[in-house]
């Protein structure tokens, strides 16, 4: 179970955390003006620095807690994150393996597993469905718009 | 009435066979991705956006915004046969929506809900007819000092009237701005922000980011939430689609009211789901059976889908005129301006009036082949919605990352797309909005640069953006928004047991709402 109010401190930690890397690597271009006009530093300095107050107050308002309808205290119950888990871990692995397998493979095991694995369809469907999937994306993008999608490391092995 | 002979050369290109082809063939796209949660307008538009590289500009908008349009019908059906909204700005119609067909009237909520966004479209394409060019042609007078200062304005107008926790919106801005910054700076050449990753230096696309923020987000948000699709019955009866649509003049006053609002949300970047909000908030309040809103009223359809299609509609006026989009999906097409070699803002009206007087007279033939189109499909999308979602939503992830891929074929647009994903859900969960990053990603480098240039001209000094009257009215009107949500929460501070002003709980309880259904 996750709470509003952790959730709200991860968001603005991430959001602030991002603001202050621009800070810092804008730095790197040189901040406030030059003979050439204004550095290329100075306006991401600034977004950045935006970023990071807008995060601290976020950070602030996200502890105090506020009483009301809006503010419900659980923000993803147990039930939620099993099924928010259950869709993001599976495509992060599916990304992951891109560059080993290729778009192909990796999209069809991606669905075959996804499919067959909780039981949501029969394993025949399931193949099927990957099939389908994998033929479908290389009629669209490698044939009819010439869009070469990756074949993976596994496919240079062997060769093709 | 030189509005008017454009115009009618503007029929004469988009009244094509291959143009109303593409309309039909972007309206179905449209609708499909309107229909599927976890798909919406954005995302629909930017996938189809790399397929457009080889098209005539003309020919490419035509089918990008005929998408737009099927897309923004698309999700109320959902809205009303499922009570899903396919689309967060079709929330507000599920409200209303979905009581009237449950309870055996699914085919007048649902041509009462086309009737009145196909008014809502109307009354935002005239608008655009009469007013755009002319906005353009005051733009055409406009300097890099008057251009930032419009894209202040947009921004800060973001801040003080999108409905969202100011401050997070501001982040939400600023971020959009570094993402823009990330790359080849174009005014001096240097890189920037790179983070000593080599190959961000080619920047961060857009695409990339809207297939993230709305894809993968908005898919880990529905699912959450299990979908049972309960179905109404979807039967089409096709002499009550008559009769609702001719019971729409009897709420004249509520159809344009809506319009009124949805086209000021629309031209001021408020966005198409703040204006059926905001719509259905005020007609609950205005109107005499307001009591009775939220058990299938017919004002309660009306008012959110009018204004929802009338700032859809309107959201392109800033984006052709000024080069300033109006709403998420518009920040996209403007993204596929620039990429087919346009320069979106008052030069187009002068340089590429086919391309500009083409799409206002498709904005129009385009509706019309979306209210026929959608009301002929309703049985077959339908169908789709029974598909169980455990299938869509692999799909819409590959269809994500195929879409993410093709943009530089990079594999590390993949991986930010799938981070912009877990930010997306995070942003959506929390209410920060996500139109304005969009917009900032997309027009940050324009805004960036007109402040550069117009420090150029000043050496330097700030005067220079009070220096005449047109842009210290641009400046001070944008301070105003910026400070608005801090006045009004002074102001309820001061008033604490009086009830506050009008705007401010009309504002609250559109959030209210906002929050208690949760938005998609």
């Amino acid at each position: 179970m996750i709470s509003r109010r952790a959730l709200e401190l991860a968001t603005a930690i991430l959001t602030g955390s991002f603001g202050v890397a621009v800070v810092v690597s804008s730095l790197d271009n040189g901040i406030g003006w030059s003979s050439a006009g204004v550095d290329a530093g100075t306006f991401p300095f600034l977004t950045g620095i935006i970023v990071v107050l807008g995060s601290l107050y976020n950070l602030v308002r996200g502890v105090r807690p506020v009483a009301s309808l809006a503010n419900v205290p659980i923000a993803i119950t147990p039930l939620e994150l099993r099924r928010l888990a259950g869709l993001f871990v599976p495509a992060a692995i599916f990304v992951a393996a891109i560059p080993l397998l290729g778009m192909y493979l990796a999209s069809s095991l991606y669905v075959f597993a996804v499919l067959a694995i909780p039981r949501h369809q029969s394993v025949p469907r399931a193949l099927a469905m990957a099939a389908v999937t994998a033929l479908a994306l290389y009629v669209v993008f490698e044939r009819m718009f010439q869009v070469s999608l990756p074949h993976g490391a596994l496919a240079a092995a062997l060769g093709y | 009435m030189d509005n008017l002979q454009e115009l009618l050369h503007g029929f004469t290109i988009a009244v094509t066979v291959p143009h109303l082809l593409l309309m039909a063939v972007g309206v179905l796209l449209g609708i499909l991705v309107g229909v599927l949660p976890g798909l919406g307008a954005p995302n629909g538009v930017s996938l189809l956006l790399p397929l457009t590289f080889g098209m005539q500009p003309v020919s490419a908008i035509i089918l990008l915004s005929s998408m737009y349009w099927g897309a923004l019908f698309g999700g109320s059906v959902t809205s009303i046969l499922f009570n899903i909204p396919g689309e967060p700005s079709s929330v507000a119609t599920t409200f209303d929506g979905y009581p009237m067909a449950r309870d055996g009237r699914p085919t007048t909520a649902l041509a009462t809900a086309f009737g009145s966004a196909a008014f809502g479209a109307l009354i935002g394409v005239i608008l655009i007819t009469f007013l755009a060019s002319w906005v353009a042609q005051v733009a055409l007078a406009f300097g890099p000092p008057e251009y930032f200062a419009v894209y202040f304005l947009a921004f800060a107008s973001f801040v003080g009237m999108g409905g969202a926790a100011p401050i997070k919106t501001v982040v939400a801005l600023a971020i959009g701005f570094a993402i823009a910054a990330i790359g080849i700076d174009t005014v001096s050449g240097s890189v920037r922000l790179t983070m000593g990753i080599d190959e961000l230096v080619k920047g961060v696309n857009f695409v990339v980011a809207v297939m993230g923020l709305f894809g993968i987000g908005e898919l880990l948000v529905a699912v959450e939430e299990e979908f049972h699709a309960r179905a109404v019955s979807s039967k089409i009866d096709w002499r009550e689609v008559f009769r609702a649509v001719g019971r729409l003049p009897r709420h004249s006053v509520a159809l344009l009211r809506s319009a009124a609002i949805g086209c000021w949300m629309g031209i001021t970047p408020g966005g198409p789901t703040a204006a059926s909000f905001m719509s259905y908030g005020i007609a609950r309040r205005f109107s005499r059976r307001g009591r009775y809103f939220g058990t299938g009223e017919v004002e309660g359809i009306i008012s959110p889908e009018t204004a929802d299609h009338a700032a859809g509609t309107s959201a392109l006026l800033p984006m052709l005129s000024l080069g300033i989009p109006g709403s998420a999906t518009a920040a996209v097409m403007m993204g596929g301006l620039m990429i087919w070699g346009l320069n979106p803002g008052p030069m187009l009206f002068v340089d590429q009036k086919d391309f500009v007087w083409g799409l206002i007279a498709s904005m129009y033939v385009g509706n019309i082949v979306a209210v026929a189109l959608v009301l002929l499909t309703v049985p077959v999308f339908a169908a789709l919605m029974r598909i169980p979602f455990v299938v869509i939503a692999p799909l819409i992830v590959i269809i994500c990352v195929v879409g993410a891929y093709s943009v530089s074929n990079s594999y590390l647009d993949v991986v930010m797309m799938l981070g912009f994903g877990i930010v997306g859900y995070l942003f959506k969960k929390l209410f920060y909005p996500l139109a304005p990053l969009v917009l900032a990603i997309v027009i940050g480098d324009k805004a960036e640069d007109a402040f550069r240039q117009s420090m150029l001209l000043s050496k330097g000094s700030l005067g220079i953006f009070f220096a005449n009257k047109l842009v210290t009215c641009l400046i001070v009107g944008g301070i105003a928004l910026l400070l608005l949500p801090l006045a009004l929460q002074l102001t309820r501070l001061l008033r604490k047991p009086a009830p506050s002003a009008d705007e401010t709980t009309v504002q609250a309880t559109v959030q209210e709402t906002a929050r208690e259904k949760v938005i998609i």
